[in-house]
């Protein structure tokens, strides 16, 4: 292990840890100059411009000259809605599913518009919690390259056909009676499966093709030889005590992310500093996942070397627990040597462990249920008795269907959900194959790479516009309600299905018959499952208003074939010397069905903190002297050829920590070719990845990397952004501030305190610690000019917040949250690049431990609401200022955009408004141009459609002034109000900021610091002296309070 | 010599504002114009609204007999088919349009009416259009007093500065000629263009200008007294004052929601689908409620399918009903052309008021004209006021109940907001959300504190209104 003398342990980047001038001087700028001026050729003028800009003199001066103010309407309703009052937000509960996700959801909606997305507490899956990719699906819905009708695809655009022109074409085409084949994703909705046998009843010819867009198939066969259930079990993450990841990201992307994040969570909270337990958490991985980055232990291996270390691990179990050894591929002594000690971890929690793996070999996959099996892990924490549907496709069916296609046996192809001429490695034989089917349907709301192939659209609609049911586990069930009419002409696919399978079930008389169709399916089919509810009627409401209705299967146990034979040549066997390049999913883009979402591109990938597009990371490395370098020195930002298996991609380079030496990584997702705004960023790496046995493999055993000496001048990562209390050391060797040390005088203090951290033995050492700091703090804070102003605060409420760094797992639910709350613009790769991203609530991501295998301690920071605060008091026109609720207020009609503020934040936490980047810049230069409205390209939130997404109640801020964090004051003002109404004090629930409902690990508590009853104080006190402010020493008072962070290895 | 001049002055002043509540009949009149006259001729005399303006309208009848402007009040109509030149000439000039018969008014009452409308023909507008802000309400006659008042000071100020330059001219001659210098005397205009004069000039000029700019510029977006047209003569008078409706029936989510709301046309027809016709305005106004929701007067039954009617289908409904209803109100054995006019009349006013710009439709939503703009930056609610704070709506909107046709009553300024939140006592004991202020609590039991304002509990907070 190398360990540098950093205070605190603390780091953030190689810069960091190097003291590298460039860093310190990124480190001194909180927005960068660099690029400032440029202008990638748009600046010319065009006639366009000058129309514009004469049109603007001239309005200016007319407006200037008359004044008049213009007329405005107020429309009633003509028979208003009982259920609608304007101005109050309605909540409907619905699900999101998409591919391999589900969450179940509260939709927000004003006016009949969804505007938000809250989890549903009433679904015992996610519990209220919420994921990025969740919160982010309300602003797909007003994408303005949605396909907007049905009609015949010709080079990538619609021409529109009526929807009576599409059905009989396509029933014509069914009934000549040709093979037909539905190519979909897991498909996990009850009744659109009944659909679908309608559909199979009448054209027999019919097969439903699935696969994953990131597949699970090794571990449904394997599950299928050794339970004899082809599924996916519930995985009890609550319960296990030691839990060991083989590459599975359970907390990020794998099965069931939200519900096991949940779960993980609540074995890893520290209650009280004494008698303090939690779970034990491996990873066995070469790139960092958000899973890896939260292990207690990362045990870095080669991609190849999977197989040999599950051998290993299975070899160690089983030498414990008395089961026969297999011989495996070797393994480095240091990965062995890890394994065994948590070999014999897994054994001491035997019943109480949990071992999980991500590979998509079947055999690797088979010796992981052994080791569970010899673990007694198998019907504990290990549930088969209800299954996780999520991940039902086989990629070997599609590589069934590509013979058919390509032997001329499938004459109509429909596409539902799934986008195979992106998403699968042999992409390029699909489409081959895909052109000799005569007619090819698509489902799909956006012209993707294989609706763009397709010679019919029959676009569905958004999830915010359909009906819909989804059964993500066996027994738990969903509903899909409509939460806005369909903005376009769209229509349900499930209702295309019947409609051209003829169904006599489908009332096509009714204004929306496949509602009708679902609810007769939940009225009759389901409600026999219960006793609760007599009639349909009753069990239906009941079902629409809970989002869910739960009857899960009851105890089921299964038992380990013991026909199945261990054999190590199935595994993965490990290369020798070559650089090997590992493809994972990130928790925004996934395989690229999330490309498409500005909220999603923007959302800093947690690890590597990059945005708008993958990079790949390559691992750093110590020279033995003082510095740490990239590998093959290479530098962030640096273009680099990469070669797999043959074929060549230009990648940009971020250089991460904890990348396994002799590895690199690069997400999935990017390079998107066709279908909305992420288009263009990134590169694709599908075609990249191998198959083995018919199923894709996650990593290759070669890639070439060649420096190209090119740099991407747009490299978009946030970390050195904004940064803050970072310490360093000087020319002579002594602990200095960095902040201090290039920004001058920052408040003359150098021990910063931004991040605690300990092993869970040593925790009684670190509380001691932290009592002491906070004496020290007191003591200093307590020798200042500023009057105590705790009296002031005493009258009424004052908010405060609690972030327990143990239970942030750094998913980002929370930052995707806070921009759809806040109306946060999305600027744009470009404009994060010069450090103007505006985000609100950042995650800050810290280091600490082995420099070449580091730990990660996550850190959301938003504006602390100091008591004390530095920016107010430099606001030459008082536009910030403090309440008496101890909230830092920011009135934006009176900032004058000096960013004085900004400046003198400690915490970096200010933003400022460059560009008019809600209403669209005058100058087409200046802004990213990610959406398109008549055919030109223009800048998010500058279209109507877009701006349907915003939150009515919160202003929308213009250029040149500074927002933050308000603690989502418009929910604090209307809790209060819902308070006062209700003649009674205010309570917990009344006021739960955008972050604290988003994240599905309870992490962020918020409330009243002047009830002592309230959760936020509670949760603080619960952890006595391990609950710190950022910052404490330096008496600026912040209104937010975190917790130490604790590993347990 | 200057007390007589100020004696004058404000003999002047007193006499201006004896003589403008002089006649004993205006009041009357006022109310006669409102309750029959109001509905097609404007309150300003001076524009042209349904009917014509009616200031000068004596002037115009000078010609005839003072009785034939009383008929032509009581039966126009008559007067028109009898041939009457001036009855022809109006005819002439706004048919189809006609005028209501009042057969009720007697020639005093008219006379008052003649009264009120000269009383207000000759006055200031008392109600200035947007953006021109005045201070205070309603103060117009109290404001050209002050006028007056200003005006006999300045005058006053500047012959007493004239007068004193006289005097030090006089007292520099004499010193002069006490020097034995020739005296020097100033021309009125030499005395105008000395420096001193000059630099006042420019000051005072400076000073009025830079007032001025940044009085405009506060008040700029403001419209106090605003009063547009709607599309239904929708009177407040008639159903908040007279008819006593609470503002609340139809406003009803004022306290529960951040916007008042303007109520949807089916809370028109709680009532209205029993009152089909205005005690003023018969068929012409609530034809148009019919018209937005699909209502058929005459069989009492909603259109079940009115989205898909057609233009002509709906005039041909409503042009029956108020064709009807004409016939039967006048008694008429048949249809003449007055009602045929009458009709065609009031369909247009129909088309006019619901007609949609944007999908061309006559059934659908009523667009009513907004009064109450407050900036986007500004966020204001309704249920805080009104169910919180019990604050009555008449606080802020004035008093609706009186008001013919609504116009906003308060600036909307900020300097407004503050200064009710800083008077305003919080419902403190009263409301258990505010337990919680127990240093308060404290401080009215010691006796230390008499009230607890909105600014004591965080009313002027930036963030209040501002997010």
């Amino acid at each position: 292990m190398i360990n540098m003398h950093h205070d605190n342990g603390i780091w953030v980047s190689t810069e960091d840890l190097n003291r590298e001038e460039s860093f310190l001087q990124s480190a001194e700028k909180e927005f960068s100059v660099e690029n400032m001026a440029e202008t990638d050729g748009q600046w010319a003028a065009s006639r366009r411009d000058f129309l514009k800009l004469m049109g603007f003199g001239l309005g200016a001066a007319t407006l200037a000259a008359s004044c008049e103010i213009p007329v405005k309407k107020a429309i009633p309703y003509v028979t208003k809605p009982d259920s609608i009052v304007p101005g109050v937000a309605n909540y409907f509960a619905s699900s999101f599913v998409n591919g391999s996700d589900y969450c179940s959801i509260l939709v927000k909606t004003r006016e009949g518009r969804p505007i938000k997305i809250e989890g549903n507490s009433l679904s015992s899956i996610t519990a209220g919690g919420t994921s990025a990719r969740a919160q982010a699906m309300v602003l797909s819905l007003y994408d303005t390259r949605r396909i907007q009708s049905a009609g015949t695809v010709e080079n990538g655009a619609v021409s529109k056909l009526s929807w009576q022109d599409l059905d009989n074409k396509v029933k014509g085409q069914l009934q000549l009676g040709g093979n037909i084949r539905l190519i979909t994703n897991t498909i996990i909705s009850p009744t659109a499966k009944k659909a679908l046998a309608e559909f199979t009843a009448k054209y027999p010819n019919t097969r439903v093709v699935s696969y994953d867009p990131v597949s699970s198939a090794a571990l449904l066969a394997a599950n299928e030889q050794c339970f004899g259930i082809r599924g996916i079990p519930s995985y009890k993450f609550g319960e296990a005590d030691v839990i060991l990841s083989f590459d599975a990201d359970f907390l990020g992307t794998w099965v069931s992310p939200i519900e096991f994040a949940r779960a993980y969570a609540s074995k890893r909270k520290i209650k009280s500093v004494q008698g303090a337990t939690m779970s034990r958490h491996y990873q066995v991985e070469s790139h960092v996942s958000l899973s890896g980055s939260n292990a207690d232990t990362r045990i870095q291996i080669k991609p190849s070397e999977m197989g040999a270390a599950i051998c290993a691990l299975h070899n160690e179990v089983a030498a414990l627990t008395g089961g026969s050894s297999i011989s495996g591929p070797a393994l480095s002594d240091k990965a062995k040597a890890a394994l065994k000690k948590a070999a014999a971890d897994l054994v001491t929690a035997r019943g109480k462990s949990l071992v999980v793996c991500g590979s998509n070999n079947v055999m690797e996959q088979v010796i992981v249920n052994k080791i569970n099996d010899l673990l007694g892990n198998i019907n504990t924490t290990i549930d088969f008795s209800v299954l996780n549907n999520t991940r039902q496709g086989d990629e070997r069916d599609m590589a069934r269907l590509i013979g058919e296609m390509n032997a001329g046996q499938v004459a109509l192809a429909i596409v539902w959900g799934a986008n195979p001429a992106y998403e699968l490695p042999n992409a390029d034989k699909f489409k081959e194959a895909f052109a000799k089917v005569n007619t090819r349907i698509s489902f799909s709301g956006v012209m993707d790479e294989t609706t763009a192939l397709c010679s019919h659209a029959a676009p569905a609609h958004h999830q915010l516009e359909a009906w819909g049911d989804a059964e993500p586990k066996t027994g738990h069930y969903s509903l899909i309600q409509p939460t806005i009419a369909p903005l376009f002409d769209t229509r349900q696919a499930e209702h295309s299905l019947l409609e051209w399978a003829e169904s006599a079930n489908l009332n096509r008389d009714d204004e929306q018959p496949y509602y009708q169709y679902l609810k007769s399916h939940w009225a009759n089919d389901l409600r026999a499952m219960q006793s609760k509810y007599n009639t349909g009627a009753a069990f239906w409401d009941m079902s629409l208003h809970d989002g869910v209705f739960e009857n899960p299967a009851g105890p089921r146990t299964v038992a380990f074939n013991s026909g199945v034979s261990l054999n190590s040549a199935g595994v993965t066997q490990p290369a020798s010397g070559a650089v090997e390049i590992s493809f994972y999913e990130t928790v925004n883009i996934g395989n690229g069905q999330y490309a498409h979402n500005p909220w999603l591109q923007e959302m800093p990938d947690p690890v590597n903190r990059t945005v708008w597009g993958n990079y790949l990371c390559v691992p750093i490395e110590w020279d033995g002297n003082k510095k740490m370098n990239g590998w093959m020195n290479l530098n962030d930002g640096d273009n680099v050829e990469v070669e797999v298996n043959g074929k060549k991609l230009t990648c940009t380079v971020v250089r991460t920590f904890g990348q396994a030496p002799g590895t690199v990584s690069i997400a999935l997702g990017g390079g998107r070719e066709s279908g909305g705004c992420g288009v263009g960023y990134g590169v694709n790496v599908n075609p990249w990845l191998p198959m083995e046995g018919g199923m894709i493999q996650y990593f290759a055993k070669a890639a070439k990397v060649e420096a190209t000496g090119t740099v991407d001048k747009h490299f978009a990562c946030v970390q050195h952004h904004h940064t803050m209390g970072l310490a360093a050391t000087d020319a002579k060797g002594n602990t200095i501030n960095a902040d201090e040390q290039v920004l001058a005088y920052q408040g003359s203090l150098t021990d910063r305190s931004v991040i605690f951290q300990a092993n869970l033995k040593e925790l009684p050492k670190l509380a001691e610690k932290l009592a002491e700091f906070h004496q020290h703090s007191d003591h200093l804070n307590t020798q200042t000019l500023y009057q105590d102003n705790v009296e002031y605060f005493a009258a009424g409420v004052k908010w405060g917040m609690y972030v327990d760094l143990n239970s942030c797992i750094g998913c980002g639910a929370c930052q995707v949250a806070c921009v759809s709350e806040n109306n946060v613009p999305v600027v744009g790769k470009k404009e994060v690049a010069r450090h103007h991203e505006m985000t609100w609530l950042r995650i800050d991501r810290y280091f600490y431990g082995d420099l070449e295998n580091p730990k990660v301690v996550y850190q959301p920071m938003m504006c602390q609401h100091c008591d004390n605060a530095p920016c107010e008091n430099v606001c030459p026109v008082n536009a910030t200022n403090h309440s008496m609720e101890g909230l830092n207020q920011m009135a934006y009609n009176r900032c004058i955009g000096t960013r004085y503020c900004a400046n003198n934040c400690p915490y970096k936490v200010r933003r400022f408004n460059w560009l008019d980047y809600t209403t669209a810049d005058t100058w087409p230069a200046n802004e990213e141009r990610l959406f398109r409205v008549d055919g030109a390209d223009v800048p998010f939130y500058a279209d109507n459609l877009v701006r349907m997404v915003m939150n009515p109640d919160v202003t929308v801020r213009s250029r040149g002034v500074i927002e933050k964090c308000s603690f989502c004051i418009q929910r604090i003002q209307e809790g209060k109000l819902t308070a006062k109404k209700e003649n009674r004090a205010i309570l917990d629930n009344d006021v739960r900021s955008a972050c604290q409902t988003a994240c599905p690990t309870g992490a962020i508590v918020f409330g009243n610091l002047n009830n002592p009853d309230s959760a936020v104080n509670k949760a603080a006190a619960g952890v006595g002296d391990l609950a710190y402010q950022v910052l404490e020493e330096i008496n600026v008072r912040p209104g937010v309070k975190y917790s130490a962070k604790i590993h347990n290895s | 010599m200057l007390l007589k001049r100020i004696c004058w002055v404000s003999s002047i002043v007193l006499l201006a504002s004896f003589a403008a509540q002089a006649a004993p009949n205006v009041e009357e009149g006022k109310n006669l114009f409102i309750a029959n006259c109001a509905a097609c001729h404007n309150k300003n005399m001076k524009d042209n609204l349904t009917g014509p303006a009616l200031a000068g309208v004596e002037e115009r009848w000078a010609a005839y007999p003072r009785t034939d402007l009383y008929k032509w009040v009581r039966f126009s109509q008559n007067m028109v088919t009898e041939g009457h030149p001036r009855a022809v000439e109006l005819w002439a000039q706004w048919k189809p349009t006609l005028m209501n018969n009042f057969p009720g008014l007697t020639d005093d009452q008219i006379e008052s009416v003649l009264l009120y409308i000269n009383d207000v023909a000759n006055k200031k507008p008392t109600t200035p259009a947007p953006g021109t802000d005045t201070a205070g309400t309603g103060g117009g006659s109290g404001s050209g007093t002050n006028m007056w008042v200003f005006a006999g000071l300045a005058l006053i100020l500047a012959l007493l500065a004239f007068a004193l330059m006289r005097i030090i001219d006089n007292l520099s001659n004499i010193t002069r000629v006490q020097a034995g210098e020739a005296p020097v005397n100033r021309t009125l205009l030499q005395v105008l263009t000395t420096k001193g004069a000059v630099a006042f000039l420019v000051f005072a000029v400076t000073l009025i200008f830079g007032y001025k700019t940044v009085d405009n510029a506060t008040r700029m977006g403001r419209q106090q007294n605003y009063q547009p047209e709607q599309p239904i003569a929708f009177s407040h008078q008639l159903h908040a004052g007279a008819n006593k409706i609470d503002c609340q029936y139809c406003h009803d989510s004022a306290r529960r929601s951040k916007h008042s709301l303007i109520p949807g046309t089916n809370t028109c027809m709680n009532c209205h689908s029993a009152v089909k016709k205005g005690t003023k305005s018969g068929t012409s106004e609530i034809t148009k409620i019919f018209a937005s929701i699909g209502f058929d007067p005459i069989t009492n039954k909603y259109i079940p399918d009115y989205d898909n009617w057609t233009d002509k289908q709906i005039e041909d409904l409503y042009k029956q009903w108020i064709g009807q209803e004409y016939i039967a109100s006048n008694s008429l054995p048949a249809m003449n052309d007055a009602g045929r006019s009458i009709v065609q009349d009031q369909w247009e006013g129909i088309v006019k008021a619901l007609k949609n710009d944007s999908n061309g439709k006559i059934q659908g939503p009523i667009e009513w004209v907004r009064i109450h703009n407050l900036a986007d930056h500004a966020y204001f609610n309704h249920a805080q006021h009104v169910a919180v704070g019990q604050v009555a709506c008449q606080k802020c909107h004035g008093p609706v109940e009186q008001m013919e046709e609504v116009y906003q009553y308060s600036t909307l300024g900020m300097g407004w907001c503050i200064n009710c939140h800083r008077e305003t006592e919080v419902k403190f004991k009263d409301n258990d959300y505010y337990k919680q202020f127990e240093r308060y609590h404290q401080e009215l039991k010691d006796g230390k504190r008499d009230k607890v304002t909105v600014a004591d509990v965080g009313g002027l907070e930036c963030q209040k209104c501002h997010y």
